[in-house]
This record gives C-alpha cells, structure tokens and sequence, in this order.
C-alpha cells in the first residue's frame, strides 16, 4: 500500500473503533460488577437515533450527545432493577433490552422521519487541517472529530478510576467477592447499580459516535451487532480498560481493512478480516490466547440473605 | 413455582401450560402497544383489529401467519430444547445461515434420485449444517467449561460472513452476475410441498410442529428427556444419578443445532427457493424470545410461534390500514419478553419472602415452644 491509502486506512480504523471504545468503557464497569449486559446493543441502538433526533430538533451535536447518554442510561436502569434487586437472569433482559430498542427505534424512526432521511451534524473536527498531513498522528488523531478525541482518552480516565481510586477498588471488589464488600458497610446494590448505568450512558455515547462521528443520520439496525463486538473485546482484553480499548482498535482495523477490500479487491474476501473478532474471542475463550479470568460473579444474582 | 395458576387440560396427561405468566404478559405488552399507537396517532382498536384480519382474516392471511411461524417455531425449539438442558443457544441465527447453506447446496445439484428423497437428503443436509455449527460451542461447553452463551453468539456473526462469502463469486453456491448475492435457483425436486395452493405455506410448517410435538414427547416420556432435565434441573443431583452429565450438555447442544439448521431449511426450501444473502435477519434472535415466552416447552413453543407468527403477518396489514409501522410486532414481542421477567421474578421474590416469613414463624413456634417447656 502505498502512503496515502494507508493514512486513509488508519484514519478509518480509530474513526471506526471510537464507538467500540466507547460502549467499552462502560462494558468493563458493568461486567466488573459481575452483571453481564446484552442490551449494551439496544442501548447503542437508541443513543445513535435519540442522538440524532436531538440533533435534529436542536441543531446541536452536544446535547444531542448528552440526550443518547441519557436514553441508554434510561434503558440500563431498566437492565439493573430488573437484574441487581429483581436478580432476574441477565441475559434474558439484555435480550429484551435489545429487542425492545430494535422495534421502537425502527417505529420512532419511521415516525420522526417518515418523509426523508434526516441529515444532521456531525461531530466537529477541532484541530487546524495543515495538521491532518503530519504523518501517523495526523490521520489517527488530528484528523478526527472530537468524539473520537473523547474515545482515546476515556478509556485511561477508566482505568485510572478503575486501579488507583478506592471507589474503583470497590467497583472491582464486588464482582468478585459481593459479601465482603457488604460486609465492609457498603452498599452492593448501589455499586452495582452505578456499573450498570455507567455501561448504558457509554452504550449511548457510542451510538452518537457511530451516527454522529461522520455520517450524520441514523438507519434502522445502525449498530448491527458492534455491542457483540464489544463483549467479545471485554474478553480478550481481560476486562481491563486500556487493553480492551486497544482490541475494540484492532477490531476496528480489521473492520477498516474490510470495507478497502471491498472497494478495492484483495487476495482474500472480504468477510474473513470482520470474522476475525468472532473468532479470536472464541479462542481466547477456549483457552488458546492466554487465560481469561473473568470478574468471579459475573452473570451471577447477588442476594444479600444467602451466604 | 406457581403450581395454583397451572392449566390442567382436561384428557391430556401431562399437558401442562403453566398459561397465567405468558398471558399475562402478552396482555400487558398488547396494553403497552396500545399506548404507543394510540400515542403516534391511531386508534389502537382498529390497528388491532387490521391486525387480527391481517393474520386470521382470511386463507391468505392464515397461510401468511403459518409462513412467518414456521422458522420461528424451529427456532424457538432449537432454543427451548437448550433451555430444559440448562443450556442457553443462543445461535439460532448462525445455525439457520448454515442449516440453510447447506441444504441450498445438496438442492442445487441434480441427484438421479426421486423427488422425495432428493428433499429428504436435502433436510438432512440442512440438519447437518446446523449441528456443524453448533459443534465447537458444544464441545467447548461440555468437555472445557467454556460458556455456550458467548461462544454461540459469536459465531451467528462469523455465519453470516461465511455464508456471504459463499454467495460472492467465484464461489460455486453464487449466482453469476446476480443483483444482489444469492444463490441459483434451487432445483423444483427439492422444493418443500406447498401446502394451500395459491399462498406460499410450506410443509415446514408441518415438520416444525410435528417436531414440537416429538420433542415435548421425547423430553417427557423417554430416558433422554428425563436426563436431559436433570441435567438442566440439578447437575450435581444427575451426576449422583450416573448421568454423563457432559455428554448428555454436548448432544443436546448438538441436536438445538440441528434444529435450528431446520429453521433455516425451511426458508430456503419451502419459501425463498435461493438462499440469499444475510437472509435470517434476526429470527433466531425472535426464536429466542419465544422459548423464553414458552419457558422452553415444545408445545407452548407451538402456541407462542403461533401468536408471534401472527404478529409478523398482520403487522402490514396494520400499517396499511391506520399507517403504523411493522415494527410494532416487533415491539409487541419485545415488550412480552420483558413482562415475562418482570412477573416471573415478582412472582419469586413474593414466594421467597412467603417462605421465609413462613419459616421464621416455624422457628418462632419452635422457639417458643422451648420456652414454654
């Protein structure tokens, strides 16, 4: 490849992780407090319409930003009652989560914009365009709208939380050992409560980013999955924040690298570099990549009388 | 759990249908619904009502739903048969990617054999593809501890991009120079019977009922379903009992496979007669909802496949009459999954609470009574 199209594909691969960033900055928190979020996928979904109604009617990408924060925080308050107190099975209300967004996105969709696809803003770019030529950090970082900006440095803001305050530490604690932070006087429920909300704010965040960062509308089923892609990254990634950014960026790569093969033709299809991701969590899964620990209670109801 | 709110049918030994929880919840998902149309403008009684005509009205309408239930109902088995195994499948919709591929591929090519048995080989194949698929997850599940939720999950993706690749040229499953990939048309020997003349209702949905009815049986009444259900009752309990607990998890895993294989043979067999790119488009992901709806039981399986394939096919009756989109049948079943596990976990937690309020009067009587003594 000759320089410019790999400039062209690195700017693709960061503009296309951002969003996966995103959605995993809130997965580690809701998986570290041992509750598995399926419906991070539903609440993508409508963080990108709620993102660009808002945008629409207000004409600003900020609140529109802030309004998808809140629709899929809204949606994770209905995963955590129904999880955290009701202690209901966790993937069956992901699954309802995510069915339940499909269909009123699809509805809300078709009713807000029954007439034409609404276009709307999108995310600025800030830095000054004789930046963008500055070779690697031009195309990965100066290049690109601001979301993105947010994308790369959330996850070590998270990570920071996560391994070097004592509120993080209790994050941490409860997913693997519930009772001894009960028994340190705090509040399980309200811990894992915040996990799961952070994980739906961030799912919203991320669906403004993919409907925001460059494209400017939102298309039934926009997300397709990407969710997914984040779960599997929390795998791979060990649930530790940077690691698991820098697979949702290797995924992003490899769905970069895609989208060229198809306009552009290669040895090998097109489908097998976006396979990749499937695949590599199933091994690690397996036990092929290293060994994978997961969060102790992950998937498991916490109830405070049984010990 | 809720043994006062079961439906004895009468004449019907063991023909249970624990009915007050999905009803329940499908009232309250149809209330919801009602709400939303009425709020986007329409009158609900009507969009019901042309909902109700779209899908019992008429021969058409009554074939349309037999039509959209019939993959569900496959797919709902697939996930329900999981479920009395304790086990989540959770890939219906890559099975059915593969299940279909493969019977497109023994439907393409022209066997010297009968009809019948070219369709016969061709369902087989379709079978096969699915329990292929579930292979890995199933081992991974049974002999390595590995979860089968993420690990199905995965792979509906990795179906998908297999089976388009397979339906781009030079793939020999691709037709040349097609619109939109897809395969060449499969051969009429192979082709599902149709059932009504004039509508499109296929003998899938005749294997997918009678298969719903096999299974209830299958799990009921024979050694295979008893240990299927000790195994998804009490592992520990089934190990005791010397059932080969990882065999019996990698063998049921296999045969959901299958199943959802047969979902997707149906489609391309009986419906398309191609298969096409990224066909499925989430009825394995509905199918799950609906052995949820069913807890798992073949028979309510039937019933709720039933209920969510007339949802699907008077949903466009409805946007033509009062304007509101389809989507809204999606909304309806999503909204009844939700009440499902809003109710169901009410339903636990007052039971516990009934218990334990219960148990401490024992222990208050107990303790009283040493008192007294």
């Amino acid at each position: 490849m000759e320089m410019n199209s790999i400039n062209s594909w690195l700017q693709a691969s960061v503009r296309l992780a951002a969003p996966l960033m995103l959605v995993s900055v809130g997965g580690v928190y809701t998986e570290r407090v041992g509750i598995v979020n399926i419906g991070m996928e539903g609440m993508m979904l409508a963080g990108a319409l709620v993102s660009v109604a808002a945008s629409f009617f207000t004409g600003n990408v900020v609140i529109g930003a802030i309004c998808a924060m809140m629709a899929g925080g809204l949606l994770a308050v209905v995963h955590a009652y129904l999880t955290v107190p009701r202690r209901a099975s966790q993937l069956i209300s992901g699954l309802a989560i995510n069915l339940v967004a499909l269909g009123l996105t699809d509805f809300g969709y078709a009713r807000l914009f029954s007439t034409e696809r609404a276009r709307v803003a999108t995310f600025p770019v800030l830095s000054p365009p004789e930046w963008h030529g500055v070779p690697f950090f031009g195309p990965v970082i100066f290049a690109q709208p601001v979301v993105v900006w947010i994308a790369l440095i959330l996850p070590l803001v998270s990570a920071w939380v996560l391994y070097r305050t004592s509120w993080g530490l209790n994050i941490r604690a409860v997913g693997e050992h519930p009772h001894a932070v009960a028994s340190a006087g705090l509040s399980v429920f309200r811990l894992k409560y915040v996990g799961v909300i952070l994980s739906g704010v961030f799912a919203g965040l991320g669906g403004s980013a993919l409907a925001q960062a460059e494209l400017g509308y939102f298309a039934p089923n926009m997300t397709g999955g990407r969710a997914f892609v984040v779960l599997a990254a929390l795998v791979v990634g060990k649930w530790n924040p940077i690691v698991v950014a820098a697979v949702c960026m290797l995924f992003g790569a490899a769905d970069a690298l895609q989208l060229r093969i198809q306009t552009f033709g290669a040895i090998i299809p097109y489908q097998f570099p976006v396979m990749m991701p499937y695949l590599l969590t199933i091994a690690a899964l397996a036990g092929f990549v290293g060994r994978t620990v997961p969060p102790k209670t992950l998937g498991v109801p916490y109830d405070p009388e049984s010990y | 759990m809720s043994e006062r709110k079961t439906i004895e049918l009468p004449g019907l030994r063991g023909l249970v249908l624990s009915g007050a929880r999905p009803i329940l919840a499908v009232i309250l998902a149809l209330v919801v619904s009602a709400g939303l149309i009425w709020a986007a403008g329409a009158n609900p009684i009507e969009a019901y009502a042309a909902l109700l005509e779209g899908s019992f009205g008429s021969v058409a309408a009554l074939a349309n739903t037999g039509v959209r239930a019939a993959p569900l109902l496959l797919a709902g088995l697939a996930v329900g048969l999981g479920f009395k195994a304790g086990m989540w499948n959770i890939g219906g919709e890559g099975q059915m990617y593969l299940g279909a591929a493969a019977a497109t591929a023994v439907g393409l090519i022209p066997l010297p054999v009968p009809a019948w048995l070219h369709l016969l080989l061709a369902v087989m194949a379709g079978f096969a593809g699915g329990v292929l698929w579930a292979l890995v997850p199933a081992y991974l599940r049974a002999y390595r501890g590995v979860s089968e939720v993420v690990t199905t999950l995965m792979l509906n993706y990795v179906a998908g991009y297999l089976v388009s690749w397979l339906l781009h040229e030079p793939s020999p499953l691709a037709e040349k120079g097609a619109f939109y990939p897809m395969s060449p048309p499969i051969l009429p020997s192979a082709h599902l019977p149709i059932l009504v003349k004039g509508t499109s209702l296929h003998a899938g949905l005749i294997l997918a009922v009678v298969l719903g009815v096999v299974l209830h049986l299958v799990l009921r009444y024979t050694a295979f379903g008893f240990r299927t259900r000790t195994v998804g009752g009490n592992p520990e309990a089934a190990r005791y009992a010397g059932v080969g607990v990882a065999r019996q998890i990698f063998v049921v895993l296999l045969v959901c496979g299958g199943l959802g294989g047969l979902a997707g043979v149906g489609e391309v067999l009986g419906l398309k007669l191609r298969l096409f790119d990224y066909f499925v488009g989430g009825v394995g992901y509905e199918g799950l909802a609906l052995a949820i709806l069913a807890n798992g039981n073949p028979l309510g399986v039937i019933l709720g496949g039933v209920f969510f394939g007339s949802l699907k096919a008077g949903a466009s009756k409805m946007q033509i009459v009062t304007g509101i989109e389809a989507s809204m049948a999606l909304v309806i079943e999503a909204l009844t999954v939700l009440f499902i596990i809003a109710i169901g976990f009410g339903e636990r937690v007052r039971l516990t609470r009934r218990e334990q309020r219960k148990s401490r009067a024992e222990e208050g009587v107990a303790h009283g009574n040493e008192l007294h003594q």
